[in-house]
């Protein structure tokens, strides 16, 4: 490329790894509920 | 010609291609004697030495090469079987010169001196081992590896199916136990932005810098995906640099671990057992996150997709037969075609270039700022946390499964012979796993 396009970049770069980090966090909280919902109406299982 | 009758590979073997059997000759020695990932290394080895035997055609592509511009044939450079690098002179015509678009041999020659051709007109048949955009230069492949590798690879089926198949042999069990975990998986994609942003300042594009990135995901498939799609010139060396590294772990790892922790740091023990994980949150789980990750990430479906479906059939328990088929026969077929098609992206004249070795460098920075930055948030969630984490389980969010993890557990082992962290590293190691699929799908949502 002769011009490189800086700010696409730095989109990329930043938001995306915010999205990941941000995925990641939502999905400890998916799993943290999701052990709460099933303790709660299932009880601990092995 | 041997013996007057047919061809031989001689007269088109160059210092290039020795050069490249004997780093393939290198690959499969540390596979077999070092015992350094022997099912990748040998064939993505054997691959190379494959294609770096010339006239072997077995991952030739023919290319029609057309008449930029009408004019009449002043000159033919070539003849039929003459090798040429990218851009040589085919023929000259009075309007200008055809010159080849990517290196090669031409197969056979359609116009001679003197001859009037048009506009788009076909000049000569080419065979080339080059991956071209087909939008631009449009290939076909006619040899075993090219057809693997243009139907396995280039059409993104055999990296999600070899995902699936990772996902039939992770176990989350660890992760969900301690899903903090999941934020040092998260903070190794670091080393994906970090090599993307070194790439852009080596003069790399923005998508041939993504491919390069997703190198510190430390997954094999996810790296092929991503460069399949956004960068397929350099899909040999980033596939391999990525096989290599992480066959590397043990060497890559443990000096920036050591680097970037103390004595004391490296000696926080763990207690051995973790929370015991229910069968119902196992299967859970990957509903939740293919669901999740996928409609955020739309892009990441096939990788994400078939890494949840694998694991579903591994914890489900009622899709037995899928699972053992998936975490054996299955994924053993996957592994020789996707490996073997690699070895063969990797011609000499495709490989041996200045870019390639910048590849290979900003590679092995990828891998090895991944396991600073989770060795750095684990130092950082240390602050915040009653019951500390050792923070060289940081390092295992390189998702290299499960090699990072037992780096770290021999590591452990080292400073305190009670300190048994390989569980617990195998929560930031499979994390990893995840961050890197979502890491690629981004960048194919973006940049694709």
């Amino acid at each position: 490329m002769d011009t490189m396009d800086w700010t696409l970049a730095i989109k990329t770069a930043a938001g995306g790894f915010g999205l990941v980090f941000g995925i990641l966090m939502l999905l400890w909280i998916s799993v943290e509920l999701t052990r709460i919902t099933l303790q709660k109406f299932f009880g601990v299982k092995k | 010609m041997l013996f007057g009758l047919m061809e031989t590979g001689f007269p088109l073997f160059y210092w290039g291609n020795a050069l490249m059997i004997v780093i393939a000759l290198t690959l499969i020695y540390l596979a077999i004697a070092k015992g350094m990932e022997p099912l990748l290394l040998v064939p993505i080895g054997f691959g190379m030495i494959l294609v770096n035997l010339p006239l072997g055609g077995m991952m030739d592509y023919e290319m029609m090469l057309r008449a930029p511009q009408a004019g009449t044939v002043m000159e033919v450079s070539m003849n039929k079987g003459t090798g040429f690098d990218k851009g040589a002179i085919v023929c000259k015509l009075d309007t200008g010169e055809v010159k080849a678009p990517v290196f090669g041999r031409v197969d056979s020659l359609k116009v001679s001196k003197g001859q009037r051709v048009e506009q788009g007109q076909v000049i000569a048949s080419i065979l080339t081992m080059e991956q071209t955009n087909q939008a631009e230069l449009p290939s076909r492949p006619i040899g075993l590896l090219s057809r693997i590798f243009q139907f396995g690879v280039m059409w993104q089926i055999l990296p999600p199916l070899m995902f699936l198949c990772l996902g039939a042999l992770t176990d989350f069990g660890p992760m969900l136990a301690n899903p903090k975990t999941l934020l040092l998986g998260a903070a190794a994609q670091f080393g994906v932005y970090l090599a993307f942003f070194m790439s852009l300042f080596f003069g790399f594009s923005l998508t041939e810098a993504a491919s390069i990135g997703i190198i510190g995901g430390a997954e094999g498939p996810t790296t092929i995906y991503v460069t399949s799609v956004l960068a397929p010139h350099i899909i040999g060396a980033t596939a391999v640099a990525c096989y290599s590294y992480m066959a590397l772990v043990p060497i890559i790892i443990p000096p920036v671990i050591r680097l970037l922790t103390t004595k004391k740091e490296r000696q926080i023990y763990m207690k051995p057992s973790l929370r015991p994980v229910s069968r119902l949150e196992k299967i859970v789980f990957p509903l939740i996150t293919a669901i999740i990750v996928i409609l955020l990430v739309p892009t990441s479906a096939p990788l994400m997709g078939c890494f949840m479906l694998g694991n579903l059939f591994k914890e489900c328990g009622v899709t037995e037969r899928l699972n053992q088929t998936a975490q054996t026969t299955f994924v053993d077929l996957i592994t020789i075609f996707l490996t073997l098609a690699i070895g063969a992206a990797m011609p000499a004249q495709n490989f041996l270039q200045p870019k390639t070795l910048l590849v290979l460098v900003l590679g092995v920075v990828s891998f090895a700022s991944a396991a600073a930055a989770g060795v750095i948030l684990a130092k950082i969630m240390n602050l915040f946390l009653k019951e500390k984490i050792n923070p060289m389980i940081g390092g295992a969010g390189v998702s290299a499964v499960p090699m990072s993890a037992r780096v770290v557990q021999v590591m452990g082992q080292a400073e305190d012979k009670k300190n048994f962290l390989l569980m617990h590293a195998m929560g930031p190691n499979v994390a990893g796993a995840i961050g890197a699929a979502i890491a690629g799908g981004v960048f194919i949502g973006i940049l694709g």
